[in-house]
């Protein structure tokens, strides 16, 4: 047979040049493990989509690997906690005054007041703004030898909340040379960037200096792999040490010993369109609100890792959860007067015609989708269904050109505000309202949320403004993600956050 | 790349071994059915063949990596996921000239003369590679730039998928370079396959020395194509009586049994319905596009100068980045996902009917013809498209399966079916994630694809001469050409 050999020969000539640069360099080599702590070998899901840019979506990519940190974080009860400032005082209504902890960035120079005011002024200016910082105008300056005071041009109590974001992340002057600010061996955090191969993976090592302690790790392997049965795949060969977000239906193929579910601040919530359409009418939306049953959605779809929607915040908000328990229970300090009023009555459906939109980014959503037709159907409605990839819808629904819109969003992920979330999403100015709701009542609820200063009262106004949004029908909460990672048995001290910030710390190690 | 070529050649030799060996000692004419095999293995999707292999060779067998792109042992598995239903495609449509060939007058002369059945068979594969050489020129084409989904599950940083993201991420820079490079190497693939095309049958060409590569004698009916018809309607009409929409949640992943014959899917509906029901929009669109596809290409393959460029630019651009194009030039109507499809989906029937023809036009008997005064016309019409049509036809049918599921890779842009709608592409995707688990749930509409793959395949063979006695009936075609042998 003269045929495949012949091909062979001209196939080889084909591709023999290309061959040899054919393949991805680096990967799971077994080196690094040197006497002190073994490299940890991650598969993250989201690769980068803008270079390792700290003020986009890659912010949390490098926050979750340990990469930068801010100048405060966020505790297991969502309340700011010290990072790089030690401790902050509130001056006045406009002013803050950070004093920093003694640190060092991964090229070797101190932090200081300088470096770090320069670091949050070219958040300030960067194109497009960074989500933290949407609709705020700072400035920050050096104040004495470890002090920095930022300046806001608005009162802004949530102003510490905000500084933990991962896009106001601080690195050192080195890293705003060029057009894009790059975090490579420039910023705080326990694992610095050596090597950055694309889209596909980075090599990190440890930051030996780190002011929080050395790392148990002597680096990590990060891999970016987009598709969930690969990352799964990959854990179960043993190729990897953490797989992150496995999907739910890869989930019961892992052993219990690797599967780690931690609640999330994500709400899957079906958004209907109040600006046009059927649902601009309160009474059907509430009619689709009382179609919907949510608990089928959390056992069968999600396979129980969800919980059924209670509202804008789930059970992961901690202090969001202890109210809501609150309101059941009788009134304890304060919490507990926020229920959803003023709802409309449901009327009768009719028949009336909708058009449900989704994406396939997170393979869930279209069976939730489905599912959600076969109810909304039982309630007379007549449901057509749109799915796309996510870039290719939100525009369309920010257009209004959808009657209902089911989405995940995570309630708590920019900010870790929950007042500027309702904000953006639910207020006329929101800038990304997807009900395209414009209500006076939720937004003097958002309003007023936006001046307390104290925590408490903040989370309070924040319940009685999530009550007023839940009130219109705009959200349906459908349930609250709990996430799945996927994790060695080897591998100790992976960090569960429900907040999805952390993922890699100083004291994970394998 | 290079592996999934060579995968793809050795099942094209393992599809045609069987003719080869047959017609090495000249006993074709015992040759019966074969080809279903391989029309199914051609109709398995890629993505699917692909998650199988990765988790049980790669997950539970534990024999090579089941992901990753660092050496040798991470190509074995794309490069079969890849290569087998191309090497399947390939394999068929050189299983289709080869008893042409054989039947020439040199082969006999050959086994007259007592040169060996091996060296004929050489000689008779040497004889038809030009004219698969185009589409192995659009095979090496569309694995670099169309292996998204594989290149997906095999987690493989591939040109295909970069290009895919940048257009999705309107990342300017970047899909211009990946087109591009793609384009470049449709080019170079085109200008090899030309080249050695060249090589092969140079000499002939220019001098119209060749003949013409039919069948000696069409094939003979074969009842096969009944039973798979019987089969796939059986479970298409048993489908039609049930709800597809039909959900139970609480029901999902059912594994068959006599409630739901073929199991339930991962919102509990049930798949025998959901395969019944979606065979006519699957089918409808299908045949349609495919037979546009037919008549662009081969009417286009007879205008070779004016498209071989615009073959080798056309299938630079994966299916999917088409579909962009289309989308956004036709907006997203009905009927944009099959125009998609139809814009690409002519391109490989067009080559080979490039590639037949200039073949054609260098045998004798057209000499012959013209000798005695024929026209272009006349050429044309008894001559040539005689000769072109039945090949590409075949080829077209051979395809289908394919363009069902070119259909269903649109979805994401939200353009062709969307669910719930039983579409089978669209079962196969939906499933997917599943197949582990509930193995059925794919491997139900994977397999009513194989058999429409058979189905088309043999009874393009059967249906055509469904008389008995054509076997013994004359054959003008092999006489044309046995007497043009003598005049040469």
């Amino acid at each position: 047979m003269r045929s495949p050999r012949r091909r062979r020969v001209v196939a080889g000539l084909l591709l023999a040049p290309a061959l040899t640069g054919c393949f991805a360099s680096g990967g799971d080599s077994p080196g690094g493990d040197s006497a002190d702590g073994s490299r940890l070998r991650v598969a993250l899901a989201f690769p980068p989509a803008e270079n390792f840019s700290p003020y986009g979506a890659d912010a949390t990519l490098l926050s979750r690997l340990g990469v930068t940190e801010g100048l405060t974080k966020l505790d297991a009860n969502g309340a700011a906690a010290p990072a790089l400032a030690e401790s902050w005082t509130r001056e006045n209504d406009r002013n803050w005054l950070f004093t920093l902890r003694e640190a060092t960035f991964q090229d070797g120079t101190d932090v200081t007041p300088d470096a770090v005011a320069a670091a949050l002024t070219h958040a300030t200016e960067a194109e497009p703004v960074t989500a933290a910082l949407s609709g705020i105008t700072l400035t920050a300056k050096k104040s004495g030898d470890n002090q920095v005071r930022v300046t806001t041009e608005d009162p802004d109590p949530a102003l510490p909340l905000r500084l933990s974001s991962p896009g106001l992340a601080i690195l050192s002057e080195k890293a705003y040379g060029k057009d894009r600010p790059t975090p490579v061996g420039t910023a705080t955090g326990p694992f610095e960037i050596t090597k950055a191969n694309g889209t596909t993976a980075a090599t990190l090592d440890r930051f030996d200096d780190y002011w929080g302690g050395r790392a148990q790790a002597s680096g990590i392997d990060a891999r970016f792999t987009a598709d969930g049965t690969a990352r799964t795949n990959a854990l179960r060969t043993d190729q990897i040490d953490i797989a992150e977000a496995v999907p739910v239906a890869q989930a019961s193929t892992l052993d219990k010993g690797t599967r780690h579910e931690t609640a999330t601040t994500r709400t899957t919530s079906l958004l209907l369109n109040t600006k046009s359409g059927a649902f601009k009418d309160p009474k059907l939306r509430a009619a689709a609100r009382e179609a919907v049953d949510t608990s089928v959605l959390a056992k069968d779809v999600y396979e129980g890792y969800a919980d059924p929607g209670v509202g804008i915040f789930g059970p992961a908000v901690t202090w969001a959860a202890g109210a809501r328990s609150a309101m059941r229970v009788p009134p304890a300090e304060g919490w507990g007067r926020a229920e959803p009023t003023g709802r409309a009555k449901a009327a009768d459906v009719d028949g009336t015609s909708v058009t449900v939109a989704t994406y396939d980014n997170r393979p869930e959503l279209p069976e939730v989708a489905q599912v959600l037709q076969q109810q909304l159907q039982k309630a007379g409605f007549k449901v057509k269904l749109e799915v796309r990839e996510y870039s290719r819808l939100e525009s369309d629904v920010l257009a209004g050109k959808f009657d209902a819109f089911v989405g995940a969003r995570n309630s708590l992920l920019d900010t870790g505000d929950p007042v500027s979330i309702l904000a953006s999403d639910f207020t006329c100015d929101g800038s990304y309202n997807l009900a395209l709701l414009c209500d006076k009542k939720v937004d003097q609820a958002v309003a007023e949320a936006e001046k307390e200063s104290d925590t408490d009262e903040r989370r309070q106004a924040a319940m009685n403004a999530e009550a007023a949004v839940l009130g219109t029908d705009a959200t349906v909460p459908l349930v609250h993600q709990r996430v799945i990672t996927g994790v060695g048995t080897s591998v100790k001290g992976v960090i569960l956050d429900p907040y999805e910030r952390a993922l890699v710390g100083t004291g994970t190690r394998r | 790349m290079a592996a999934a070529l060579v995968v793809a050649a050795l099942t094209a030799a393992a599809v045609c071994s069987r003719t080869l060996w047959l017609g090495a000692r000249r006993r074709l004419d015992e040759r019966r059915g074969g080809g279903s095999a391989a029309a199914m293995v051609a109709a398995l999707p890629e993505f699917l063949t692909a998650s199988v292999l990765a988790v049980v060779v790669g997950v539970h067998l534990g024999w090579l990596p089941a992901l990753g792109w660092y050496g040798p042992r991470w190509m074995v598995l794309p490069a079969l996921a890849l290569g087998l239903p191309a090497g399947a495609l390939l394999g068929r449509m050189l299983d289709d000239l080869l008893p042409g060939a054989f039947a020439e007058p040199w082969a006999l002369a050959a086994a007259a003369r007592g040169i060996s059945g091996r060296a004929t068979a050489r000689q008779a594969v040497r004889r038809c590679i030009p004219g698969l050489l185009p589409n192995v020129g659009l095979f090496v084409v569309g694995l670099t730039g169309g292996a998204v989904t594989v290149e997906q599950i095999f987690d493989i940083p591939g040109l295909g998928r970069t290009t895919l993201q940048a257009a999705l991420a309107q990342d300017l820079p970047a899909l211009q370079a990946g087109t591009l490079a793609l384009v470049l190497l449709a080019a170079l693939a085109g200008a090899l396959t030309r080249l050695t095309a060249r090589l092969l049958i140079g000499p002939a060409l220019r001098d119209g020395a060749l003949h013409s590569l039919h069948r000696p004698r069409p094939p003979v009916p074969r009842r096969t194509p009944l039973l798979y018809g019987t089969v796939l309607l059986a479970v298409v009409a048993l489908g039609l009586t049930r709800d597809p929409l039909a959900l139970d949640t609480g029901a999902r992943l059912q594994p068959p049994s006599w409630d739901h014959p073929l199991g339930t899917d991962a919102l509990g509906r049930d798949l025998l319905a959901r395969i019944g029901h979606g065979a006519f929009t699957t089918l409808a669109l299908a045949v349609a596009i495919s037979a546009t596809a037919l008549l662009v290409g081969v009417l286009l393959g007879l205008l070779p100068r004016f498209s071989g460029p615009l073959v080798d630019t056309v299938n630079a651009v994966p299916a999917v980045l088409a579909g962009l194009l289309v989308a956004g030039v036709a907006g997203s109507g009905a009927a944009t996902p099959a125009l998609a499809v139809a814009a690409v989906a002519w391109v490989p029937l067009a080559a080979h009917t490039t590639a037949l023809l200039e073949q054609e036009r260098a045998t004798t008997h057209i000499t012959a013809t013209k000798g005695l005064g024929a026209g272009d016309a006349y050429l044309l019409r008894r001559e040539l498209l005689p000769a072109l049509l039945p090949p590409v036809a075949r080829h077209a049918l051979l395809r289908l399966p394919g363009v069902a599921l070119a259909l269903t890779s649109l979805g994401f842009l939200g353009l062709g079916a969307q669910p719930p709608d039983p579409e089978w592409g669209l079962l196969l995707a939906e499933n997917q994630p599943y197949a582990e688990r509930a193995p059925w749930a794919v491997l139900a509409p994977a397999a009513a694809l194989a058999l429409l793959g058979a189905l088309a395949v043999t009874a393009a063979g059967g249906v055509r001469r469904p008389r008995p006695f054509v076997r013994t009936a004359g054959q003008p075609k092999t006489a044309v050409a046995l007497t043009d042998g003598e005049t040469a």
